[in-house]
């Protein structure tokens, strides 16, 4: 499976990836041209996090081997696939109990800001070769590798 | 080689699932009085009408076939002959077993209060019979009298006013969620219930349902300090009790439910249980995690629980989201306490020399996963950081080789 790493030193915190997640998951469509920053419906999955010296840090999914968050999942909404190793939400069979959002060991799980009903969770951009914010990471801080997960 | 599993719920679904990712070729079993797969945190959704039964189902409808197993639903077990690997189910089948799971679960027990026992209009809520009997029983404009203010209480009350109901709660602790909750908390989920038309006694007991011992229904409740209360309808959420009924061979050592070691086996070999029926798991995630090991050693692969933290739990009634994580209230005054409240945000933080043992966060719980690890490994946080409620995983960020977060012990 495909994971995203992460070279904190490299980042200097640029948000690029997150202006990435928010353009490639905009209902509106995917050009960074239609991207409305102050829609709050349309959230980031990523995020950058200051650490205690101030240094940006990007906390990404891991998509877990052992995901807490579907072990945690009594709705069967958070599942992970053996063959690609993503762990997926479907946010029509949630129940909103948020039990995920306090199981993330990382913390990297939130209920949707607008409606406070679903979760904001990496999908690995679906279909896409790469996932858009390694794309757009102009610092090689986060880049895919490939590793064994079982 | 056949594994048996008694149960399917979410030790005994889980179990199934890792027995066969690691056991392509033996046969699997479940035995279940259930009919269906489903989860019982989403009862509530189903009597307030906003889920179907097939809409709590927490597998796919394909999962029996997908990992083929064989399943007899429907039916219950009478009992087991350990020393002659047999059972024997409620309709008379026998069936033997290689190895055995038992994860029969728990059921709910009515409290001892005279009037309760016997009453047609007195019920639980654990399983899905439950919730076909409240409806038929609850209409609109009725009231239904809750005792017990817990988890699935509070979750029934929520159901039951969303569909219409009149509802009374009656706790015998300060507040509700007692466990879970601190009276500040509690008292914001007590104004949200009252201003949906609920009423709402704590620090009280009931005395006697009324009128008792004649076998009919309940038609009021006397409180401690005298107040009645009528009702047409009493949910009892009280607590529970392992499903241990039908184990009446002596030879398998019991505590509060089976007795396991950190494997999930218990005192007898190729015999495993999981959890409620072992009076461990308390939470879906703990039961869940303690299938998965007691399927991986039932198949061969060592795998040992490294982890029973239940004081974890989020809760989401009536729009408003709480999560609760270890101490509820400093044990002493030894502890310091951070809090912040405001525009209806709550958050309390409970540390002793720079380690938290308890976080409650009400409104705004967004990325809080990490205090689950912080507060379970007792993670020292050096120096105090100037905003306790700014704190997150960066404080803790380190990366393994391949891409796993991990816990850095410095900060």
């Amino acid at each position: 499976m495909k994971r995203i790493m992460i070279d904190k030193d490299r980042c200097n915190g640029c948000l690029n990836c997150s202006l990435a997640c928010m353009a490639e998951h905009n209902p509106a469509g995917k050009s960074i041209y239609v991207l409305n920053l102050t829609d709050i419906r349309n959230e980031s999955r990523n995020f950058i996090a200051l650490d205690r010296s101030g240094k940006p840090t990007p906390i990404f999914c891991r998509h877990c081997g052992e995901p807490e968050c579907v072990i945690a999942c009594m709705s069967g909404a958070m599942s992970r696939d053996p063959a690609t190793g993503r762990v997926t939400y479907h946010p029509e069979q949630c129940a909103a109990c948020f039990m995920c959002v306090l199981s993330c060991p990382f913390g990297v799980l939130k209920a949707d800001t607008a409606e406070r009903k679903v979760i904001i969770k990496c999908d690995f951009c679906g279909e896409r070769e790469t996932p858009r914010c390694v794309e757009n990471c102009p610092n090689r801080a986060i880049y895919l590798i490939e590793v064994s997960e079982e | 080689m056949k594994y048996v599993i008694i149960g399917a719920s979410a030790a005994g679904i889980n179990a199934a699932q890792t027995i066969r990712k690691l056991d392509s070729q033996n046969e699997i079993l479940l035995i279940s009085k259930d009919d269906r797969v489903y989860s019982r945190c989403m009862l509530h959704h189903v009597i307030a009408g906003k889920r179907s039964l097939d809409g709590i189902s927490f597998v796919s409808p394909d999962f029996f076939t997908q990992n083929a197993l064989q399943w007899i639903k429907g039916t219950g077990v009478r009992d087991i002959r350990f020393a002659e690997r047999r059972i024997t189910l409620e309709d008379d089948q026998s069936v033997a077993y290689d190895r055995l799971l038992i994860a029969s679960g728990a059921s709910a027990s009515l409290p001892p209060i005279k009037g309760l026992a016997g009453a047609p209009n007195v019920f639980t809520l654990r399983d899905i019979s439950d919730v076909q009997r409240i409806g038929a029983a609850a209409q609109a404009g009725k009231t239904a009298l809750v005792i017990g203010a817990g988890l699935v209480g509070m979750d029934a009350a929520a159901g039951l006013l969303e569909k219409g109901l009149h509802v009374v709660i009656v706790e015998q602790a300060d507040r509700l969620l007692p466990l879970q909750l601190d009276r500040t908390a509690a008292s914001n989920y007590q104004t949200l219930f009252e201003q949906a038309g609920a009423e709402v006694y704590t620090g009280v007991t009931i005395t006697e349902a009324l009128p008792s011992g004649n076998g009919g229904p309940v038609q009021s409740v006397r409180l401690n300090d005298g107040t009645v209360i009528p009702c047409d309808l009493v949910i009892a959420a009280t607590g529970v009790r392992p499903n241990t009924g039908f184990i009446k061979d002596a030879v398998l050592t019991m505590n509060d439910g089976i007795t396991v070691d950190e494997q999930m086996q218990t005192s007898l070999p190729d015999v495993y249980a999981a959890g409620d029926v072992t009076g461990r798991s308390a939470i879906w995630p703990l039961a869940v995690k303690q299938g998965i090991v007691a399927g991986s050693n039932m198949a061969g692969t060592s795998k040992k629980l490294t982890d029973g933290f239940t004081a974890k739990n989020s809760i989401n009634l009536l729009g408003l989201e709480t999560v609760s994580l270890g101490l509820v209230h400093a044990p002493d005054p030894s502890y310091e306490q951070a809090t912040l409240n405001h525009h209806g945000v709550y958050k309390k933080i409970i540390y002793k020399d720079g380690v938290v043992h308890g976080v409650i966060l009400q409104k705004e719980i967004s990325r809080c996963g990490f205090w689950t690890q912080v507060i379970k490994e007792k993670l020292p946080i050096e120096p105090w950081p100037a905003d306790i409620f700014d704190l997150n995983y960066a404080a803790f960020y380190q990366i393994a080789p391949n891409g796993r977060y991990q816990y850095a012990r410095a900060l």
